[in-house]
Formats: structure tokens, sequence, C-alpha cells
């Protein structure tokens, strides 16, 4: 099975000299097409770094990256945003939304920034999913949290973009509201084959991905398939005591 | 839609309070703009038509050949004609009808026995032409004079005179002529006067008598129509019976000429000082809605950073603020046109009030009037808005998950740049305006360093702004506790913006200091030059400015100078001639009389011997022309051009001028004859009050011109000066009002952004009134340091272009200190102002919502 998307060797390193942090120390990982991918770790552990050059927001100081068959190292910034707005879709943890644009503007935004028509059939399934359809001309500033990253989820996923990237989209949200937005991004891995990548620290919505990547100082320290909160649970445990251990020594 | 326009269409409506202060700077600025515009559009077409419609039965002009360029007569001075040509041209070929015309100076005293006119604008007279299709006036009340004395005066003048049919007054030209008004004039069909001058017109012979030399047989000019021929065929039949040194022009020709003098000299002159002071305000908001537009992309960071990272090109985000800053301009700049038209009027009213009435009549609006204020504003928004478009077009996409909006502009390797490129400029525009102000001196090399001073102050700002808040704002937190102390940190934490605020308040108060020095410097030279060069007790004038005004009667100097109470009175006349290609002034008196009067300085050769061929020039002068005592000047009068030796030198600079004859050297070329001033020297044991009573009781008969003490007569030479100061600061008034409204946008704006930090201030105790109280205080901060950076450059650079244009070196330099201190503390308080409506909106802040809204 071929990759959506992968990084070799990736290093990212922020400032220089003394105030240097290597946030990735050279890790390999590949996201599987069509899956569903969580990326856990302790903070600061690199897995926003990892996922924002995984989708050309950032540059990797070395290693490579590569989306589908192209590789990200050698594009400008002309074509990384091109990129950006035709093969990746994006959810952050907050302020996802622009605050001047309704509901339905916010969702058609990628599409409308490159010329593109909507496909109207899946935007209105998409929309109907979201459950939003009566708030479309609707503001950001009149939504709750919950329903203000599923139109952010809407979005990434309107222009069927090869990857959607999200960091923590459910780390503001109660646990039913979050349990509609990983929902969501189920429901499209499972019905349009959509490969999705979440960044997380909760065990219940790793729970929802098909893949758990952990990570830990920037590096690819374990993996696990099918996950259940327990056992993302346990293996974080593991992790714990192992790092525990390794700082006591 | 495009994607763009419809962003930066929703986020205009959205941000559209926090733009109002940018719509509201681009409005008044290109409402100057358009109402300068209109304002000289509709003065020159109704010039054009006015003069058309009066000459229009002319068909050609004939005039002597011979023209002098006089710096206060428009069109020149004119040799005059011999009558008898008048008849010669009557029968001519194609001639119907040829009339002789006389004009000259001729100054009406109202009903009130004041003079009317004479500030600016001619004050003329002339002969009433017979044949009503060769007269540009038309009677409207009244008769056309026909026995001596009788008059008929244009009805602007008769308005401003308070004089009607039947009156009797005097006419100054400058001997006094005792007129009775026997009729109402209109210039052409109904206007009021020719613009804004007055005109008298008597009969031929009254005309000839007071206002030709000879008093008899010469006319100015001769006027012709003809029924069969075009005006080009006259002109040309004519031209075969004309005497050498006499020319014919059709009528149209003629008609263009008096229209270019006019528009030309005057109306051109009176735009472009307008149109500088639109260009101030103008530039004042352009650091305005620089600003603003700098604030407000600084705080959509986060949007645009979102906007990079959904997709959107570096191109779709500048577009995006680009578009919405030439929206702004474009609308702004709309009402900006509709607004220019109420400032045209609000104009004329102002120069009204100021004793210079405009002519009136239909506005006139070209297409260029409309267009450039609607390009202008457009482009000085999308000009302000470029840098802060191309920074949000640099907003990394990341900019969307940090905390942003650090101004760095005060510090780190940009602030370097910054301040190695401010130091470089500044230190060559500094030299540039120093030496170009005392060596040479070069008007052109000061500009050029004013402008880089100008340049270096704004790149060095931000620099400047911590440092002057650190300093200006030192006394606050011990007079005001904690809300000093916030107000001294908030106006220092964003150095650039504090500084791009400032800039635009210390441009305006620049340019008022900058005025106000060098009005001040020319009201000491004029002083200086009354109080160094008038040795005499008391002064006659009929005080007048640019062609307005006839002067005092030669006859008064004699009359004074045989009155018991005096001793010397010199009557100074004025003469004109080419001099080395360029119009002259000539000094006419008695050079000794005027010696015993007025200090001349040291006099090398001899002031007693210049006869009807020796000239007086001063010292300054002569070197300029490179002669010395004895060199042979040619001089083209009029009439002739005569050979000329220096005899005498003085010092230059005073009430004498550059050049005198004696009278009898001027008597053969002399056009209408006229002193500027009796100087007179009372004789020992008499007071200046006696001698002032006595002259005046003289001079009565001569048309009661003024008599003056030293002082008065000091005072009085400078009095145009302060006229124009206060145009001047009416319309620099709207530039500091452009600055001002920045300063509260400014502010507003930061409120806005800081409503967190204001919540949380309120939530801990802070009450509202204390809020109210750093908003202002950061407010009067921001403005101390605009107005101490435009004092200091303003009285910087008004030193140095008082000095550069200065080419003779005999100016004064005068720093008015209570003016300055005026100018000081209005700034500040201004200040105040402009923080209110900030201060009333971060003082309504809901404090709950304030410390949890985002
Ligand atoms: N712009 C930056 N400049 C300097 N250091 C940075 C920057 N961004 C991240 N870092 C550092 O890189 C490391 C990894 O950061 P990253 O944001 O990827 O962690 P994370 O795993 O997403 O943490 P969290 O779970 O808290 O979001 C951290 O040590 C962080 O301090
Ligand atoms: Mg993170």
């Amino acid at each position: 099975m071929t990759a959506a998307a992968r990084v070799e060797e990736a290093v990212k390193e922020y400032g220089a000299g003394e105030t240097r942090v290597r946030a990735l120390d050279g890790v390999s990982v590949e996201f599987a097409a069509a899956r569903f991918t969580a990326v856990m770790g302790p903070s600061g552990s690199g897995k926003s770094t990892l996922v924002h050059c995984a989708a050309g927001l950032d540059t990797l100081s070395g290693g490579r990256a590569w989306l589908g068959e192209t590789e990200l190292s050698g594009l400008g910034d002309r074509e990384l945003t091109l990129l950006r707005r035709e093969r990746i879709g994006f959810v952050f943890q907050a302020f996802n939304l622009l605050p001047t644009l309704t509901v339905r503007e916010n969702i058609t935004l990628p599409l409308d920034l490159g010329g593109a028509a909507p496909d109207r059939e899946w935007l209105d399934a998409l929309i109907d999913v979201v459950g939003l359809g009566d708030r479309l001309q609707h503001r950001p500033s009149q939504l709750s949290g919950g329903q203000q990253q599923r139109v952010a989820v809407a979005r990434a996923l309107a222009g069927r973009p090869a990857v959607v990237f999200a960091d923590e989209p459910t780390g503001n949200l109660d646990s039913r509201s979050g349990g509609e937005v990983l929902g969501l991004l189920r429901s499209a891995v499972d019905t349009v084959r959509q490969s999705v990548v979440m960044v997380t620290h909760d065990p219940a919505a790793a729970a929802y991905a098909d893949t758990v990547l952990f990570l830990a100082d920037g590096r690819l320290v374990d993996t696990v398939q099918q996950p259940t909160a327990e056992r993302v649970l346990d293996r974080m445990k593991a992790l714990d005591g192992r790092r525990g251990k390794a700082a006591a020594r | 839609m495009n994607a763009s326009v419809r962003i930066g269409a929703r986020s205009l409506l959205a941000h559209r309070r926090r733009l109002f202060g940018t719509v509201l700077s681009i409005v008044l600025g290109v409402a100057f703009l358009t109402g300068t515009m209109v304002l000289g559009d509709t003065l020159r077409a109704n010039f054009d038509t006015l003069f058309a419609d009066a000459n229009a039965g002319t068909d050609a002009v004939v005039r002597s050949a011979r023209v002098l360029d006089a710096p206060d007569v428009p069109g020149g001075i004119r040799a005059p004609l011999d009558e008898s040509l008048t008849e010669r041209l009557r029968t001519a070929p194609g001639v119907s009808a040829a009339e002789p015309s006389v004009q000259g100076a001729g100054q009406l005293i109202g009903a009130d026995g004041k003079p009317v006119g004479g500030q600016g604008p001619p004050t003329l007279a002339g002969n009433w032409i017979d044949d009503p299709k060769l007269n540009p006036y038309r009677l409207a009340e009244g008769r056309a004079p026909a026995a001596p004395g009788e008059a008929v005066v244009n009805r602007g003048a008769a308005k401003a005179g308070g004089l009607e049919v039947g009156d009797s007054t005097v006419l100054r030209t400058p001997d006094p002529v005792r007129i009775t008004v026997v009729g109402i004039a209109t210039f052409g069909a109904d206007a009021d006067g020719m613009g804004p001058s007055t005109f008298t017109a008597l009969t031929l012979a009254d005309a000839q008598a007071h206002l030709t030399p000879k008093g008899s047989g010469q006319v100015s000019t001769v006027r012709l129509r003809s029924d069969s021929l075009s005006q080009r065929q006259l002109v040309d039949e004519v031209q075969k019976l004309l005497p050498d040194g006499v020319e014919a022009l059709t009528g149209a020709d003629a008609t263009a000429q008096s229209t270019a003098d006019v528009s030309g000299r005057f109306l051109s002159l009176f735009t472009t000082l307008l149109l500088v002071f639109a260009g101030v305000a103008l530039l004042v908001a352009t650091f305005t809605i620089h600003n603003t537009f700098a604030i407000v992309t600084a705080q959509r960071t986060r949007e645009n950073a979102l906007l990079r990272a959904l997709g959107a090109s570096r191109r779709q985000v500048l577009g995006t603020t680009l578009g919405e800053a030439l929206a702004i301009g474009v609308l702004a700049s709309a009402l900006g046109l509709l607004g220019g038209f109420g400032v045209a009027a609000g104009l004329k009213a102002l120069f009204a009030a100021i004793g210079f009435t405009l002519p009136t009549g239909g506005t006139v609006v070209h297409a260029a009037t409309v267009l450039l204020p609607l390009l202008t504003g457009t482009l000085v928004a999308a000009a302000s808005a470029l840098v802060p478009a191309l920074r949000a077009a640099r907003t990394a996409p990341l900019a969307a998950l940090r905390d942003t909006a650090v101004d760095a502009s005060a510090q780190g390797r940009s602030a370097a740049v910054r301040k190695a490129v401010g130091a470089l400029v500044l230190l060559g525009g500094l030299p540039a305006v120093v030496v170009g102000a005392t060596r040479g001196p070069s008007l052109a090399l000061t500009v050029g360093g004013a402008l880089a001073l100008l340049a270096g102050t704004v790149v060095l700002g931000p620099v400047a702004a911590v440092l002057a808040v650190r300093v200006l704002g030192a006394p606050l937190p011990r007079l005001r506790g904690v809300t000093g102390a916030l107000a001294r940190r908030n106006a220092a934490r964003n150095p650039g913006r504090t500084a791009a605020t400032a800039t635009a308040l210390m441009v305006g108060v620049a340019v008022v200091t900058l005025f106000t020095v060098f009005g001040a410097s020319v009201k000491a030279t004029l002083d200086d030059t009354v109080s160094r060069s008038f040795a005499g007790d008391l002064a006659v004038t009929a005080p007048a400015t640019g062609a307005g005004g006839s002067g005092v009667s030669p006859k008064l100097a004699p009359a004074v100078a045989a009155l018991p109470e005096v001793g010397t009175a010199v009557g100074l006349g004025r003469g004109a001639a080419r001099i080395d290609g360029h119009g002259a002034r000539l000094g006419v008196a008695d050079p000794v009389a005027l010696a015993r009067v007025t200090d001349l300085g040291r006099v090398d050769g001899s002031l007693a011997d210049l006869g009807t061929d020796g000239l007086a020039v001063s010292r300054p002068e002569a070197e300029a022309h490179g002669w010395r005592l004895g060199s042979t000047v040619q001089l083209q009068f009029t009439d002739t051009t005569a050979a000329f030796t220096v005899r005498a030198l003085y010092a230059g600079g005073g009430v004498a001028g550059d050049y005198l004859i004696s009278r009898p050297a001027w008597e053969p070329h002399r056009v209408q004859d006229a002193d500027t001033l009796v100087v007179v020297a009372l004789r020992p044991g008499v007071t200046v009050d006696q001698g002032k009573a006595a002259i005046g009781r003289i001079a009565a008969a001569y048309g009661s011109p003024q008599v003056q003490t030293r002082a008065e007569y000091a005072e009085s030479s400078a009095s145009g000066v302060d006229t124009m100061l206060s145009v001047v600061y009416a319309l620099l008034a709207l530039a500091v009002l452009i600055a001002l409204l920045g300063i509260a946008n400014t502010l507003t704006l930061a409120v806005h952004e800081r409503t967190r930090e204001l919540g949380l201030l309120r939530a801990v105790g802070q009450t509202r009134a204390q809020l109210r109280a750093v908003v202002r205080w950061e407010s009067v901060l921001v403005a101390a340091f605009g107005t101490t950076g435009g004092l200091l450059l303003g009285a910087l650079l008004g030193w140095a272009l008082t000095r550069a244009s200065d080419g003779a070196g005999t100016g004064s330099f005068a720093l008015p200190l209570g003016r300055l201190a005026v100018v000081a503390l209005v700034g500040p308080a201004a200040g105040v102002l402009a923080g209110l409506r900030p201060a009333a909106r971060a003082a309504k802040l809901d404090v709950l919502r304030a410390v949890a809204g985002g």
C-alpha cells in the first residue's frame, strides 16, 4: 500500500546557538492512504512540528518529506501554497475560521481561492453530515466551539484533499462535541477513503484511528494498530515509565 | 465573486468603524484638493468668458510696441501713443470706428473716506469710451461722463465704497481729482467689474490730464472695429499706416493677452499656493492612513496566516489588502470630491474675509478636476497601504498559531538597518540645509536637504519615539502614579506606531512652525529696513499691495516741506526701466535730500553729481552686476534707451531700494507720476504729534494719504505678512486636523487591540476614570512628541529658508518665541481632545466581555 504522506530522516531545528531546539530528531514516518492515523506523545515531543512539515506549512531543516509522489523539500512558496490549497486539508486546535465570512463561505474558502467550482453534491452531503444546514449564513462568532470545529472539518474535506491534517482538533471541546468531530473524520475515512492524520493527547480520540504513532523527543518511539482507548493508555503509561527511568538514570 | 475580492469586501464591512479615521483623512484631503481645483477652474473660466464678452466688439487694438516688464503691473508698462493716430485710423480703409483709450492707476476714496480696494488687484482709471461696442464696460445706471470732473465707476467699486450716482468723492491719480459719480457700469453684460479690480472712467480730456505724462495729446491704446473686414484683415490693413514702434493686434489676441495676464500671473500663483497646502494635507493623511493600515493588518495577522495556511497565495493576500485600500480610496475620494464643492465656497469666503473678494459666477468643473483628486485620493490610499499589504503577504502560515504582533521596529536587525539608513540620510540632509542656507545661498540645496531631513526623521522616528516618550513622559509617573506610568509604557510599547502617528502631526507642526518663523523673519527684515535706513520722523504713504493703489501725489512733498514745522520732506518716486534684461524699480528722488532723511550707509562717489545721466546703485546690486564707480549702464525706458553712469554706491537693503536717479533724469521717461513714500524730518523742537497734525491737514488736500510715525510705518509695511500668515494658518489647520484624527484613530485601534488587557485592569480594580486617563495621557504624550519634533524641524527649516532666500544677505532672522510657545502648548492640548473618543470607548468596555472575549 502506498503512503498518502511520509517523512524520511526528518530533522527540524528552531533557533540557533545556545537556544537551539531540535523538535524533530531524524523521524521517518509513513501515513497510510485511506487510513486514519493518530499522532501522540508528551507535550513538546514534536507532534505539531511533524504535521506542519508534512503539510507544507513549514519546511524541514534536514531529511525529506513527500505528499504522495511529490517531494516537498524542493518546492518554493508558490508551489507549497498551491499544494496546500489543492491537496491538503488542515484543522487547527482553534481559530480555524475567518470571522468575517459566513459558515458556507468558510467551507468553500480553499476552493474559492483556487477559483474552482465546488462539487455541489459532495458539498451538500458534507453539510448534511456536519449537521449545520440551518447555520450556513451565520458568522463563526455565532457558533459554539464544537460547531466551529465541525465547520473546520467540513472545510478541510470540501476540496477532497489527498490528506487531512488535524492538530488537536478536539483539544478545546467537551467529550460530546469532540465525539461529533471525530465521528466526522472517521466517516470520511470509511465512506470516501479519505486519508486523515490527527494529533491528539486524548486516548479516547486516538481510539477512532486505525493506527497510533507515538513520538518522544522528536523521535518515533512506538506504533499501535487498531487501538482502543485502554491499549493506548497502557502504552502511554509504559512510555512514561520508560522516560521516567531514563530521566532517573 | 472572486475570493480575494469577497474577503476584502467582507473585512472592509466588518472593520468599517476602525477605518473611519482613514476614510475621513482621505475625504478631507481630497475635498481640499478638489476645492482648490474647482475654485481655480471657476475663476479661470469666469475671467475668460468675462474678458471675451466684454471685448467682443473690439476687432483690433493699436498700442506701443515698447513695453517694460514691471513686477507689479500685469502686462507691463507701455509707452503712450500720440492722440493724432486715432484720427488717421478712423479714416483708414475698413475701419468702422476708432476710439482712443487711456489707462492708468487711480484709487477711489469711498463714502467713508477710506480707499476702495488696493490690496492686491489693480485699481484702474481711464476714459469712458463713447462707442458702446468698443467699450468693455456698459452703463448700468446714470450716464456717461460729459463734463470735467464727471466719472463712471464700476459696480463692484461703487458697492465696496458705498458710492451712488450723484455722490462726490476723490480719485487719487495720485493727485487728488474731485469727481462726481454720474454713472455706474458693469464689466461686460453683468459682471461687477473686471475681476476684483476697480475702474473709474473720466472724460478723455480728464483722463489725459491726470493719467498721461504730458497731460494732453497722448493715449494708451486705440481700439478699432470693422463691419466689413475680419479681425485679421483689419490688423493687416491698419498695420500699413502705423509708425515705427507701434503695433496692431486682433481683438481676440488682445483679449487672450489680458486673460493670460490675470490667469497666468495671479491665478496660477493663487492656485499653486493652495495646491501646496492641499499637498501638505495629503502628505499628513498618507502617514495617518499608512498607520491605520499597518495596525489593522497587524491585528489581522492571524486571519492572513489562516488564509495562507489554507492555500491563499501571497498575491491573493496582497490583493485582498490592497483591494481594500483601493476601495476605501475610491469611496473616500468620491465623498471628498463632493465635499470639495463646499470647500471651494469656503475658500472663497476665507479670502473674502481678509478683503480679497474673488469674482463670482457659475461653478465650473473640468474633467481633470474630477479625475485628478479621485486618482490622487485613491493612489494615496493604495500607496499608504502598500507596505502593510506587502507585510501581510509575507505572513507565515504558521503565524496563525502563534501569538503575534510584536513590533520590532526599535530593536533587532531591521532596527539596526533603520538606524543606519536614517542616520545617513539625516547626516546628508543636515549639512545640505546648513550649507545651502549659509554659503551661496542656494535655495535648491536647502530644499533638497530639507527633504532629506524629513525623510531621515521619518525613518528614525521609531528610535526617537522610545527616547522622546521616555524623556517627555518622565514626570508622568510622579504626577499621575500608576495611570501615568501605564500611559508612558503604552506609548513606548509600539515605537513604530507611535512614531508614525506622531510623524503626521510633526509634519503639520513643522510646516506651521516654518511659516511662523519665516513670517516673523520677513517682518523683522522689514522692520530692520525701516529702522536702519529711515532717519526721518514721519512717513506719508498710501498703503497698497500688489498691483493696487496709486501712490502719493508728487506735489505733496514740496507742500509738506514748506510747512514751518518741517525741516526736510523728500518724496521717493517710483520709476521703471529694464536693466541688464530685467525689469527693475528705480527710486526717483532728490538724492542729496534723501540722504538727509534716510540712512544710505557709507556712500562712495557723490550723490550730488547724479545730474540727468547719473545713477546711484546699492553696493550688493553693483557687485552682482560687476559695476563700479564710473561704469556705464544702459537703462531701457518705455520711450528710449539711455546710457547712465554709476556715480554713487550706497548700502543696500534700505527704503531707497537698489537704484536711485534724480527727478530731472526720470522726467522725460515718466509714465504716470507717483511717489511711494514721503519721508519727513521735523524741525528741532517740533513734537511728532504736532508735526503729524500739521502734515495731516495738508495731506487732506492731496487725497488724504496716511501720515505715520516711524514705528507705525514699520508696522504697516509688515502688516501684509500677518494677513498672509493668518491665511496660511487657516489652510494648515486642515493638515493638523488630519494629524489629530490620526492620533485618535491609532488610539482607538490600540484600545480595541488591548481589550483583554484593559478588561483585566478593570477587573483588578482600575476605575473608569483611571482608564480614561491612561488613554488620554498616552494621546498627550504622542502629541507632545509630534509637536516637539515639528517645532525643532520647523524652526531649523524656517531658519534655513530665511537664510537661503536672502540672496543679498541683508535680511534678519527672528524666532517668534511667543507664537512658538503657543504652538508648543496647543499641540499636547489637542492631544487631549484627540484622546477623548478612544478614552470614552475604553471606559465603556464591559469587564467580563473584555476578559472572556477574543
Ligand atoms: N517556532 C518555534 N521556535 C522555537 N522553538 C519551537 C517553535 N515551535 C516549536 N518549538 C519547540 O519545538 C519542540 C516541539 O514543539 P511542538 O509544538 O512540535 O510540540 P508538540 O508535540 O506539538 O507539543 P504540544 O503537545 O504541547 O502541542 C518544543 O520543544 C518547542 O518548544
Ligand atoms: Mg502541538
